[in-house]
Formats: C-alpha cells, structure tokens, sequence
C-alpha cells in the first residue's frame, strides 16, 4: 500500500487549521509591533510588513496548490483561482506600500544615508537588487490569474498550459521570498 | 465538475499563456535597462525619473524623501508589460506555440534578468556596453 494517501478526518483538519491560524496570527505580531515603534513613519512601516506578511504567507501556501497543477494532478480550479487573484491583490499591496515606506528609505538622513556611510555594500548590492525583485511577484501573479480566468475550468485538459501556470506561481513566490528576506535585513540593520 | 468536450478542449491554444509571459519578461528586462541607463548620468538619470512624475512622492525633498527615478523605471515597465502583453495576445490568441520550448526560454530568460539587477556581476558589462556607446 502506498504511504502517499492518507486522508484527513474533520479533526485532523481542524487542528491542522488552527495550528496555521494561530503561527499566522503571532507571525503577524511582528510587523503588528511596528505601529508602535516610535518613528513618524511607523504607519507606514506598519502597512507595508503587514501586506508584505501576508503576501508571503498566501504565496507560500499557494505553493502547495501549484504542484498539483505542476504534476498534472486535477485541482479544483474555481478556488485555486480565487486564492491567486487574493495573493495578487496582496502583491499588490505590498508594492504600494513599499513605494511609500521606499520615499522615507531614501529620505534626508533616512536608512539609505546611514547604511551608505557604514556598511555601504548593503545598499549598493542588496537593496539595489531588492527594490527590483520585490516587483516581480505582483504582475507574475496577475498574469497566473488571468490566464486561469481567461482559460477558465477547461483548462484542465490541457496539462501544458496547467503546468505553465503552475511553474509562474512558483517562480513569483521565489521571488516573494527574496524581497522579503532582504527587507527583513533591511529592517533589522535601520528601521525607517 | 464541468466536463470538458471535445470541441472546447479544441479551442484552448497556447498563444495567451506565451503572450502573457514574453510581456512579463519585456517588463522586468525594461526595468533592469532603464536602471542602469539611469545610474550612468545624472542627466541620463533626470530622464528615466521624467517618466514617473505621475506617481505621488516621485520628486519630494527632506526627511520625507522620494522615490526618485525609480517611478520612472516602474513606469517604463508598466508600459511595456501592458502594451507588449495586449499586443502578443491578439496575434497569437488562436494560435498554439511550443509551450515545452518557451517554459525553459522563459525561466532562464528571468534568471539572467534577475542576475541583471545583482551588481556585482552586472556592473563591469554594463560598463562595457556603455563605454562601447561612449557613455560615461
């Protein structure tokens, strides 16, 4: 017998969503604590951690919905297609609000000015190469949208399109996960 | 479940997924171009930030700060990414293109832009192709 199928009872299930509810809700604690940093940007800081959290926490669970599709498994389209249109929406989001937070970064003695005369290596190579890659994920995600929208539940038939879409929404978390790593150390080294 | 007949499975060709994803790739290729254009002069600079004087905060001063020519690239991007995308699509919406083919061209198509933007391995080629230009 195979290992591989194993389904889950309704208990099973809910602790399974609760265990996801309760680390996204402490996860979100983080840029939670930025409203009450003591900046006058703290808003905005605050803003732009919450939408970028929760991009990466969808995008990341949207990977587990992208292999099927990868595989050629059947999937149920109608809510994977919700869910992508809501990480783009939130890809969204969090390139708005890094444009914003990204006025102040480059503002009169803003993080840009100090990192540059102490560790000048970080701006010149990460932060030149994040403010880039952080854009990447929103029109990757709107173009998986569309293209699941556009081809709507037919497409299952066809696995290279699936496969296609798949691969974009793999590639747009990886680039998800870049941005947000760089602008994690970005945030520990000068808060805005 | 919906099941899929033998006429619509027919009908779904391949063209829109390559549209969308060759627009995608013009996009961020677009932006890499554009920033490295602008870090070769200040007036090359002043031209790319001409673009992006639309978007709030491009050109504040102070603490506030600006986002500077990077509205410029983001402009120039959005423009090529949306124009190249509705282009592509309307010649190939009913046509069916090598989708193997394109999925590896369009991967290591966005590693090497990805690498583009990294600087230490994109800066003594853009220097090179500027020099060739009689850039500064």
């Amino acid at each position: 017998m195979s290992a591989g199928h194993y389904t889950h009872d309704n208990f099973g299930k809910t602790v399974m969503r609760s265990q996801v509810a309760i680390a996204l809700l402490l996860l979100l604690c983080l840029p939670l604590a930025n409203f009450w940093f003591p900046s006058a940007y703290s808003i905005k800081a605050g803003i732009h951690g919450l939408s970028a959290i929760s991009a990466l926490a969808v995008g990341t669970y949207l990977t587990h919905r992208a292999l099927p599709l990868v595989k050629g498994m059947q999937v149920q389209l109608q809510s994977l297609r919700r869910w992508v249109l809501a990480a783009t929406l939130l890809n969204l989001a969090g390139a708005i609000s890094g444009n914003w937070i990204y006025m102040r970064y480059r503002g009169q003695d803003g993080p840009r000015d100090w990192i540059l005369e102490r560790v000048p290596a970080i701006h010149n190579v990460l932060m030149e190469f994040k403010e880039f890659v952080s854009l990447f994920p929103f029109p990757l995600m709107l173009s998986a949208t569309a293209l699941l929208y556009y081809y709507g539940l037919p497409m299952q038939t066809r696995r290279d399109l699936c496969r296609f879409v798949g691969i974009t929404i793999l590639v747009s978390w990886s680039f998800l996960l870049l941005g947000f790593v760089v602008g994690l150390v970005l945030a520990k080294l000068r808060f805005v | 479940m919906q099941h899929p007949t033998e006429s619509n499975s027919q009908a779904l060709h391949s063209g829109p997924v390559v549209a969308a994803s060759l627009a995608l790739l013009l996009a961020f290729l677009t932006l890499m171009v554009s920033h490295h254009i602008s870090r070769l002069s200040p007036g090359l600079d002043k031209l790319v930030h001409s673009y992006g004087y639309w978007i709030p905060g491009s050109q504040g001063k102070g603490p506030d700060g600006s986002i500077g020519s990077y509205t410029g690239k983001e402009t120039l991007a959005i423009g090529v990414w949306l124009l190249s995308w509705l282009a592509f699509h309307l010649m190939w919406r009913k046509q069916d293109l090598d989708l193997a083919a394109w999925t590896r061209i369009f991967v290591i198509s966005l590693v090497a832009i990805t690498l583009g933007f990294f600087h230490p391995l994109s800066d003594p080629l853009v220097l090179f192709i500027a020099g060739f230009f009689g850039l500064p």
